[in-house]
């Protein structure tokens, strides 16, 4: 169906119900990206506030737009998607073929045919002047960019991610409109009106780029937009990505040649982050470029903090190593079942200890197991080796729990964007004894250590599980988990202190009980 | 010339042996005298120790075994 595999997120993920409710149905594109929910909910925060709210423009007019600039950037998954939604808003086949082919000889109110005539100049001297002229009102106008942003978005990530047509492929009509080339020196958007100082997005955009870029203080007149991109950004940004700013230059370097970057050993998850990230770098760079609001995005990302060693210092590389599973995974494909039996043998221990990290109950555990390698059985058919089968495995187990999880408890979740590094003071300062090992029973210990880590909350639990107990690097934890590395170190970091905050009175030597060998002997 | 802020900023990249030598230097000299980073840094080694040699949440495998009976008995279901 795509470049990367599926992975059930269960009927309550929101973004799902929200296509689900818009579209009539969830479109493979966002099935495809299933390895990293948050850059779906990324993706739908977008979408829910630029097509699916009903402010200025009507959502066919939006639709519209959509259709003719698939067609126009010959892009067949969005052109099928979007002449279906217009089908289904009523416009007859016959005409959507017209507009496809050459909108102006399509018989289209005046408002429609400038806001397309704006789209396909954008970026030109004369496109918004133009529109206005046209009697189009600001409003409509920045509007219409926000939708050419999201087609740019939207066709990049189509491509980038291999999403076949989820209805009969129609063939793409000889483009008659070419689109404009732009100049880069379109005037700043007019009426930009000034919203509080202390209007959250804005804050959070200072936060991270030390500044408001003017991409986002051109487009004060929507602060609903704001506050969804500034949501769409918390679950893209640096801190959250699979993948260090030195593996970002070899993708930009090596562009949307995927094939390259698995050979170079990158995981489904970083180049499924690498094909996202470029498809927000294009919705940002249409803004810029329409908004006349300065160069491309990606170019004025400072680095979010300063370290005492460099990003590249702190990040290894990511290698390919040999595969130990390869073989069996082989066999099982050629349909040899006992071979399944091996994998499962051979990593049931891995794929329980992902499932009490992120359930935090053993029964429950026990119970997620058969789905987990139902799954894993299910679409072992389509595994075609690019991440380790054990990276794959977690990956699958830990998307199987979360889904329980959520399903159970909608508040706790893996992947929030709060941050990970605030107000977590160690307390218990007093030197340990020398030997903890000594003081209590192998029993007592695995209890004391159990019942600590139970105590951890989710995010933690899980990351200190896979890299202190199952001994997963630190790269492939952050793989299965869909996280980045930034962000595991951050939470294995955060796991080990609070373990240690609860495991203190048992091994400072002021506080060692009754219980303790040591005493009871 | 480092604080324990600047040290606990670094402490999870010091842990993983993932600091460049220079600041290694300079993290270790700050360890040399400041007796609380250094109980921190201690303290944490041991929890990882114990937590990664004491074997905790190991399925057993009388436990696993019908569990893997199950799984191969639903696919060998779907496989007739």
């Amino acid at each position: 169906m795509s470049y990367f595999g599926e992975v059930a997120l269960g009927s309550s993920f929101q973004p799902f119900a929200a296509f689900q409710e818009q579209f009539g149905f969830v479109p493979k594109l966002f099935r495809a990206q299933t390895l990293l929910p948050r850059v779906i909910e990324a993706e739908s925060a977008l979408i829910s506030a630029i097509l699916f709210t009903d402010k200025v423009l009507a959502r066919t007019q939006k639709e519209c737009i959509l259709l003719v600039l698939a067609a126009a950037n010959q892009n067949a998954y969005c052109l099928c998607l979007h002449y279906q939604m217009l089908k289904l808003l009523g416009v007859a086949e016959q005409r959507l073929d017209q507009i496809v082919t050459d909108y102006r000889q399509a018989d289209l109110s005046p408002a429609t045919s400038a806001l397309l005539t704006l789209v396909f100049k954008l970026g030109t001297k004369e496109a918004v002047p133009e529109a206005s002229a046209h009697g189009l009102s600001d409003e409509s106008i920045l509007e219409a960019i926000l939708i050419t942003g999201l087609s740019r978005l939207l066709c990049t990530l189509s491509t980038g991610v291999g999403a076949i047509p989820d209805f009969a492929p129609r063939s793409i009509p000889s483009l008659q409109i070419p689109l404009a080339d732009t100049d880069h020196s379109a005037e700043f958007f007019r009426s930009t009106p000034k919203l509080p100082d202390d209007f959250e997005p804005m804050l959070f955009m200072r936060k991270e780029f030390g500044l408001v870029p003017k991409v986002f203080s051109a487009q004060t007149l929507r602060p609903d937009i704001l506050q969804a991109e500034a949501d769409a950004l918390r679950n893209l940004l640096p801190s959250e990505d699979a993948l260090s700013r030195a593996q970002k230059r070899d993708i930009l370097l090596a562009g949307a040649d995927l094939e390259t970057l698995r050979e170079r050993g990158f995981t489904e998850n970083q180049v499924l982050e690498a094909v996202v990230t470029t498809s927000f770098a294009g919705f940002f760079n249409v803004l810029q470029t329409g908004l006349g609001a300065g160069s491309y995005f990606a170019a004025k990302m400072p680095a979010k903090k300063a370290h005492l060693s460099t990003p590249e210092q702190r990040h290894s590389a990511v290698t390919t190593s040999v595969d130990p599973d390869a073989e069996c995974v082989a066999r099982v494909q050629g349909g040899d079942l006992n071979a399944f039996e091996e994998l499962m043998n051979r990593h049931s221990q891995r794929v329980y200890r992902t499932l009490v990290g992120i359930l935090g109950n053993p029964d429950e555990a026990r119970d997620a197991m058969q789905d987990t390698f139902l799954k894993v059985f299910q679409h072992l058919a389509g595994f075609e080796g690019r991440s380790k089968f054990s990276t794959w495995l977690v990956s699958i187990a830990s998307n199987t729990a979360i889904q329980r999880l959520r399903e159970r408890k909608p508040m706790e979740s893996l992947d929030e964007s709060a941050p990970d590094e605030e107000g977590f003071r160690p307390r218990q300062v007093q030197a340990w004894t020398d030997d903890p090992e000594q003081l209590y029973s192998q029993a007592e210990m695995r209890s004391l250590i159990e019942n600590g880590v139970m105590k951890l909350p989710v995010k933690y639990r899980v990351v200190l599980m896979l890299r202190d107990i199952e001994q997963l690097g630190i790269e492939e934890a952050a793989s299965a988990l869909g996280l980045g590395i930034p962000a595991i170190k951050a939470r294995l970091l955060r796991g080990r202190l609070m373990l240690r905050e609860a495991l203190a009175p048992h091994f400072i030597p002021s506080g060692i009980k009754g219980s303790a060998k040591g005493v009871t002997n | 010339m480092i604080n324990c802020a600047d040290f606990m900023a670094e402490i999870g990249n010091y842990l993983e042996g993932d600091v460049a030598e220079e600041v290694r230097l300079q993290l270790e000299h700050h360890l040399s005298h400041c007796q609380t980073c250094t109980v921190l840094v201690d303290s944490i080694r041991k929890t990882v120790r114990i937590v990664t040699d004491t074997g905790s949440f190991d399925l057993p495998e009388a436990t696993f075994r019908p569990i893997a009976e199950r799984i191969m008995s639903r696919i060998r279901d779907t496989q007739k």
